[in-house]
């Protein structure tokens, strides 16, 4: 079984940090491998919305940087933990210039309904279970109650039921492992 | 009344975010308002992009950002955006408490889509001190082409929203509950609107030549 954690933390960010050491420890006795990518460090040029991953070329986007490399090992893992920052309830702009990216291409773009709503179909017969780990600095409500409705819809897309956890003011990766085996738990992901 | 127009969309002039947000911004100058344009991924390709669109920020009265729904919430140069104006309304004690307004689309048919988005916005004004304006939401933004009056029905609810909307915004108001509502009407039946989308991506693929079938899946572990 392969995760893949994408890191969306910034530079300087020391509780998302914290956050990824809790998941990448928590996942180390539950899955085989684990592949941890940091989009701040890689070259990705932001989504053109051209729309190229469906008419161009399907199933794979027009520009060729290192997002693409990154679409791949999002096919291909079992599991996807998307760490970052809560940011006025939603992602970082890091990992979110690499969902931005990512999704479309792993999606079909005709139409279907998915609870009720209209969502696209998806490209591939199995999209990896996906779980959100957010970090705050303290308590926020209303950004905890915006990041869980961000991730729910997320999972929408995916057809399927993403998971969510907050690490809100934790500052140590013991307490921050807890809460990554908490989400897991929750997930399904057995070792 | 200064007020800021900010296109979120990559395609810029060309998109359907820019079109709305346009109307607005003529609908407002109408009524007396000075609107100016910036393009969100032009600026941020420098920094002295990104200085001028944060020295616009802090001289407007009324920010408007208009955008594409991209996976549940804004395209990632906007949130970018968000987080160098929160840094540096965090870092210089702002001279002044500017209102936020939104005009979102998304290209599924169902507006309320767009809820998490214009949620994000609306905590990103109450965090960095900016009033909270209102937010013009819609579904079916695939329809949405250069000329609204093609739209089935002349386009006449997103003009009259728009129309309501500019009005208030230009005299200091927020965007009526009443032009959100009739923003977020469907331009057409749901199965009409999946039916010509289903279409118009098969008729694309034909037009771009392209060499695979719409379902090819690069990746064969899945």
């Amino acid at each position: 079984m392969k995760a893949l954690v994408l890191d969306g933390s910034r530079e300087g960010d020391a509780l998302t940090a914290v956050a990824v050491l809790g998941m990448t420890s928590a996942l180390a006795g539950r899955v085989d491998v684990v592949e941890l990518v940091k989009p701040r460090e890689l070259a990705i040029a932001p989504c053109a919305g051209c729309f190229g991953c469906w008419t161009r070329t399907p199933g794979e986007c027009v520009i060729k940087d290192d997002a693409r490399d990154v679409v791949g090992s999002y096919v291909g893992s079992d599991l996807v933990v998307y760490v970052t920052p809560v940011t006025f309830g939603g992602y970082s702009s890091e990992l979110k210039k690499l969902l931005d990216r990512i999704i479309l291409s792993v999606l079909d773009p005709r139409f279907t309904v998915v609870g009720g709503e209209v969502h696209h179909r998806l490209r591939y017969r199995r999209f990896p279970k996906t779980v959100g780990f957010g970090t705050l600095p303290s308590p926020d409500p209303e950004a905890e109650r915006l990041f869980a409705g961000l991730v729910a819809r997320n999972g929408i897309n995916a057809h399927q039921r993403f998971d969510v956890e907050i690490l809100a003011g934790v500052t140590d990766p013991v307490s921050a492992r807890r809460s990554a085996e908490r989400l897991l738990d929750r997930a399904g992901v057995s070792a | 009344m200064n007020a800021l127009l900010l296109v979120g969309s990559p395609k810029g002039r060309k998109s359907a975010s820019c079109l709305l947000g346009s109307i607005l911004a003529e609908g407002m100058r109408k009524h007396g308002a000075m609107v100016s344009e910036e393009f969100v991924h032009e600026g941020l390709r420098s920094e002295d992009g990104i200085a001028r669109l944060l020295d616009s920020v802090d001289a407007a009265d009324l920010v408007i950002f208009a955008f594409p729904l991209y996976i549940d919430s804004l395209p990632a140069p906007l949130t970018r955006l968000l987080e160098r104006i929160a840094e540096r309304r965090a870092r210089i004690a702002p001279a002044g408490s500017p209102r936020l307004a939104v005009v979102v689309q998304c290209g599924f048919p169902e507006a309320h889509q767009c809820g998490t988005a214009v949620g994000i916005c609306r905590l990103f004004a109450d965090r960095t001190g900016m009033r909270w304006a209102g937010a013009l939401a819609m579904g079916m933004g695939g329809s949405v082409g250069g000329d609204l009056k093609k739209l089935p029905g002349g386009g006449k609810n997103i003009l009259e929203a728009i129309g309501m909307a500019s009005e208030s915004l230009a005299n200091g108001g927020a965007i009526p509950e009443a032009a959100t509502a009739m923003f977020a009407k469907p331009l057409m039946p749901r199965w009409m609107y999946t039916l010509i989308g289903n279409f118009g991506w098969r008729m694309q693929l034909r037009k771009n030549k392209a060499r695979r079938p719409l379902t090819y899946r690069p990746h064969s572990q899945g």
